[in-house]
């Protein structure tokens, strides 16, 4: 199984790689939309890890043109933002996410949201 | 393992977080200028927003609150809440706060103690004070996308709710509502994470809170890790450790190459020509790649001004624009380091002293935003950076009254000095011109400090400024540091590199040529083109014993080696190197070696060393930190052959050199302006008192040595004083009858050496030695006085030697009979120095001949059509228009003057300039200063004109 994490920042990247390499994935890292969706081009991981805010293109935006693109239904998007409030939710779960955490998230948290869409 | 992953997590957070928020800092005085600009404020957003995800993950609620609190603010201006200045403000001092709580982080690895209550109050305030209703809009505005769709769950948050919080009830019915997906568990999940941030928004509750997250992400130990990046990254981050460490390695990979070149060259056919050439290119363009890793934008220095500028705009109530241009231009990361600071200060002295108050402005007529520009680029080996301001610029009167005021200069030192002299002034150490000391600038830290700090790493700063129009700092600085150009110099066996910088040129100082070492109260110095050049022997610096067979002997031998150069520096002013030899030889002490001649700053000075051999480009290492207190190495290299060898640190040396300095007065700006014009009227001029108070002064190239010798030690001879002095008795003279010799103690005494004769001139006090444009204005009556000129501002009376020295000796002048031929000799003397006319104008009517000066070759032949008559002519050579040769060669075309012998006057006195004045009709060729020679030369002409008639 393979998770592409797309956040700015380096930490929580290396923070959620930590966790899904535990949980025996293999990661890739993209910093913006623009790079996720490259890497989605050439390659549909099995599951994103998808931040909300981010330069040069956002995680809805990225979010709505990935599920455009040929076989961009199939990966499962975790949207994974701070972004708590409730039109923020539903407008990514309205764009095609298929979960939504909170940051901050820890282990427990992406295990129970892999769980529930099925990806263990 | 778990423990080195979350240190690596937090280095990282640190750099990520620093990183940002000097991006933050400078977004939001783009923003506060344009509230308008939504992208900037997303960007602004977005950042601080991170820092506050990240916080979350790493147990740092300090910092997570303050992030929040200032990411609701700013939330508040994305849903069109009008941006104060205030509330920028604010947010500024919050980001300043997340500063301090970081480095305070960095150095404990644990976020520090302490609240932030007072920041998060008013944050909170402002957020909900920006008007509860305008908050509310806010609530509604901020999902634009998803705002129709949802408009019933938001009537379900509650009013006491700040802004942009949920309740739990919102969150469960949005999910249930978005989407039919099954969201329970989702909803909690998320409700209790949404619970979490939430919290810091009430401070009190938040100390308590423990730092959960984290640690999850660091337990148990993760499997082999098989990471793909399929993604390129853009960059990473590599330790400047590494950095340095492949630097040195590098390094050490060039010079063994070296080796290899070396040993391959002087093998005819080698088979490993070929792969060795390639190991060379390859090694070069490695070393070229690290040198890069190395650089970074001069625009990482500057992130943090336009903070500053704002900053400053507000405390001091101006409106400041500041413009950055090449900020792209890349420079050495230690470089860049080194100037951070002297950058930032000279910035704040723009905003504040720099540009005029708001109105001050609007009464000049200017706009009334002021300006500051900052631009960077390349120029040789060079990155220069312009600050300029369109403020008032350097007020010359001020600046003057203040160097009066804290003693830099004299009244009438400054009056003769040029505006452009006088603004550098403000480099001086102890000079603020700002009239009271904001809390700005004018910390005592001035310009000085910025000076010394730029040229601690080679560079040189400048100031032009045109009062009321605005001041343009110049910072020239070198791209880096790592590698320099070196000349590699000898001394007493050892061999040490001197950057290539700071050395102005390469003189051969030899015991008979112009150029020698005299002694002056003891310390060396040169006579470089009118000006004293204080020297220093670098083995005496450094007290290391000459090894047999090196020192002077071997200088000349070192000098035909193949690599050695001649003078290297800027090529102004060629050095007549091995000049003549005049055969009555003067033993000098150590008058012989090669003068390194270095310029730090103000400073200009001589290395003494035993040989020159070449040019290096050199790798610098820095000295073990065990040796960081000798100051005179600035750190050490290995040269191609291998060798280690230490590499001399001007400043240092200029320090130690400054410390013996002989006279102050050497050093002083005037000084400087004219120390490489090679102005025909610059004389040094030895400034004394004698018998009276007003000053006197011989130029300082007749006087052989300053001495002091006892009085008890004088004899008086037949009415006259004499003293032992260097196993001979040396005739003292008096300046004038006035004069006094001291009762006791140390008489200080001006010796003339002339051929074998020594006479000392007492003198009560020795003021000064200085470079003026001389000037002799009035042509005193009084015995042994050439005149008066205004030496430093003070009328100053130059003594005629020429009359003291038939004082001392009867048989001075053998003074041509002139009462036999019942007439004068009549003598033509043309030279274009005002100083020379009038100095030999005397010394040879005191001959008993009759003297006729001109300034020119023209002003010469104009005479001889008026149908003058001379016996001799005495011609300068260097002059302009007309020189000394040509006058010659033209007198020979006419009749009248063809006959009369001419003497040729020079300062150079090297064999083809005495070939060359032979051929040209010169009967005779005199040294400037040779008075005696000069009479000489008189006699015999005159002599040979009576056997003729």
């Amino acid at each position: 199984m393979e998770c592409l994490v797309v956040d700015d920042s380096a930490v929580i990247r290396k923070v959620a790689c930590r966790i899904l390499e535990e949980m025996e994935f293999q990661t890739a890292e993209a910093v913006d939309g623009r790079e996720a969706l490259d890497f989605c081009k050439a390659h549909m991981p099995d599951a994103i890890l998808l931040d909300w805010n981010m330069p040069v293109m956002d995680g809805l935006e990225f979010l709505t043109k990935l599920r455009k693109e040929y076989g961009g239904e199939q990966p499962v998007v975790v949207f994974c933002t701070s972004e708590n409030d409730v039109g923020h939710i539903t407008t990514a779960l309205g764009a095609g996410a298929n979960e939504y955490i909170m940051k901050p998230f820890d282990r427990e948290i992406i295990e129970a949201k892999f769980q529930q869409v099925g990806l263990l | 393992m778990g423990a080195k992953f979350l240190d690596d997590l937090l280095t990282e957070f640190l750099t990520e977080t620093n990183e940002s928020l000097d991006v933050v800092d400078c977004e939001l005085v783009k923003f506060e200028q344009e509230p308008n600009n939504a992208k900037i404020l997303d960007n602004i957003f977005r950042l601080v927003h991170t820092i506050k995800g990240t916080c979350g993950f790493l147990g740092l609620p300090r910092l997570e609150a303050l992030a929040h609190a200032a990411e609701t603010l700013m939330g508040n201006f994305r849903g069109g809440v009008a941006v104060t200045p205030d509330a920028v403000t604010l947010i500024l001092e919050s980001l300043d706060r997340i500063k301090e709580i970081l480095s305070a982080l960095e150095q404990a690895e644990v976020e520090p103690d302490g609240s932030d209550n007072d920041l998060i109050d008013q944050l909170d305030l402002l957020s909900a004070g920006g008007g509860n209703s305008a908050a509310h809009d806010q609530n509604d505005a901020e999902p634009e996308a998803a705002e129709s769709e949802i408009e019933e769950p938001l009537k379900i948050v509650q009013r006491e709710l700040k802004p942009r919080e949920v309740s739990l009830e919102g969150l469960e019915r949005a999910f249930a509502e978005a989407d039919g997906a099954d969201l329970g568990t989702a909803s909690e999940t998320a409700a209790e994470a949404a619970a979490e941030t939430e919290k810091p928004e009430s401070p009190e509750g938040k100390a308590e809170k423990p730092a959960a997250p984290a640690p999850p992400a660091v337990d148990a130990g993760a499997p082999a890790e098989k990471r793909e990046r399929a993604v390129t990254n853009q960059s990473i981050r590599v330790n400047v450790d590494s950095l340095e460490t492949l630097m040195t390695t590098v390094s050490e990979l060039v010079l063994t190459r070296n080796q290899l070149l070396e040993m391959v060259r002087r093998i005819e056919d080698s088979e490993f020509k070929v792969p060795l050439q390639r190991l060379s290119n390859v090694t070069a363009e490695l070393q070229e790649g690290i040198m890069k890793t190395r650089m970074q934008p001069v625009g990482n220095a500057w992130q943090k001004l336009p903070r500053i500028v704002r900053d400053l705009a507000k405390d001091l109530g101006k409106k400041i624009d500041l413009e950055m241009s090449g900020a792209e231009t890349e420079l050495d990361r230690q470089v860049l380091e080194l100037i951070k600071d002297p950058l930032t200060h000279m910035v704040r002295n723009s905003a504040d002293h720099g540009l005029e108050t708001t109105e001050g402005r609007l009464a000049a007529g200017k706009p009334e935003t002021g300006r500051i520009d900052l631009s960077a680029y390349h120029e040789g080996g060079h990155i220069i950076i312009e600050i300029a301001d369109d403020g008032r610029g350097l007020n010359a009167e001020k600046i003057k009254e203040k160097a009066v005021e804290n003693e830099l200069a004299t009244q009438a030192e400054l009056e003769k000095m040029t505006d452009v002299q006088i603004q550098k002034f403000i480099f001086k150490a102890g000079f603020s011109t700002a009239k009271e000391v904001t809390n700005v600038s004018g910390r005592g830290v001035g310009m000085d400090v910025v000076r010394t700090n730029i040229e601690l790493i080679g560079g040189s700063v400048d100031v032009t400024s045109v009062e009321g129009k605005g001041s343009t700092f110049l910072i020239k600085i070198p791209l880096t540091l790592a590698i320099i150009s070196a000349l590699i110099v000898e001394s007493a066996g050892q061999r040490f590199a001197v950057p290539q910088l700071c050395v102005v040129e390469l003189v051969r100082a030899q015991a008979e040529s112009d150029h020698r070492i005299e002694m002056i109260n003891d310390t060396p110095v040169l006579r470089l083109r009118n000006k004293l050049l204080p020297l220093m022997h670098l083995s005496k610096l450094l007290e290391i014993e000459a090894a047999p067979g090196s020192g002077d002997q071997s200088a000349p031998e070192a000098f035909d080696l193949p690599g050695a150069v001649s003078p290297e520096a800027d090529g102004r002013e060629p050095e007549p190197q091995g000049a003549v030899s005049t055969p009555t030889a003067k033993k000098f002490e150590e008058a012989a070696g090669f003068i390194v001649v270095i310029q730090v700053g103000p400073h200009c000075y001589g290395i003494v060393v035993d040989s020159v051999f070449d040019t290096e480009e050199i790798v610098v290492k820095p000295m073990s930190s065990m040796l960081r207190e000798v100051t005179i190495f600035s750190g050490n290299t290995i040269l191609g052959d291998g060798s280690v060898i230490l590499i001399v640190d001007p400043n240092g040396i200029a320090d130690a050199v400054h410390g013996s300095l002989f006279v102050d007065g050497l050093q002083n700006d005037a000084d400087e302006d004219a120390a490489f014009d090679s102005t025909d009227d610059v004389v040094s001029l030895l400034v004394f008192r004698a018998g009276g108070n007003e000053p006197k002064a011989v130029p300082l190239s007749l006087v052989t040595r300053l001495e002091e010798i006892d009085v008890a030690t004088i004899e008086p001879s037949n009415g006259r004083d004499l003293v032992q002095y260097r196993g001979k008795l040396m005739p003292l003279v008096n300046v004038n009858d006035a004069f006094q010799k001291r009762k006791e103690g140390m008489q200080p005494i001006l010796v003339f050496t002339d051929e074998e004769q020594v006479m000392g001139l007492m003198v009560d006090e020795i003021v000064d030695i200085v470079e003026e444009r001389l000037n002799i204005e009035v042509t005193a009556g009084m015995e042994g006085v050439i005149g008066s000129a205004v030496v430093k501002g003070q009328a100053t009376e130059v003594l005629d030697i020429g009359h003291y020295l038939p004082k001392a000796f009867d048989n001075w002048f053998r003074r041509p009979e002139s009462d036999d031929r019942g007439y004068s000799m009549r003598v033509l003397l043309v030279d274009d120095s005002s100083f020379f006319r009038n100095m030999l104008s005397p010394v040879m009517s005191a001959g008993g001949y009759s003297v006729t000066a001109v300034e020119s070759a023209d002003e010469a032949l104009k005479m001889r059509d008026e149908g003058k008559q001379f016996d001799v002519i005495v011609s300068d050579i260097e002059m302009p228009d007309m020189d000394g040769f040509a006058f010659a060669q033209s007198l020979l075309s006419d009749a009248r003057w063809s006959t009369t012998p001419i003497v040729a006057l020079s300062s150079h006195t090297s064999p083809a300039v005495i070939e060359r004045a032979r051929e040209s009709n010169f009967i005779d060729y005199v040294g400037k200063f040779d008075r005696a020679g000069l009479m000489e030369v008189l006699k015999s002409t005159v002599d040979a004109i009576g056997e003729v008639a």
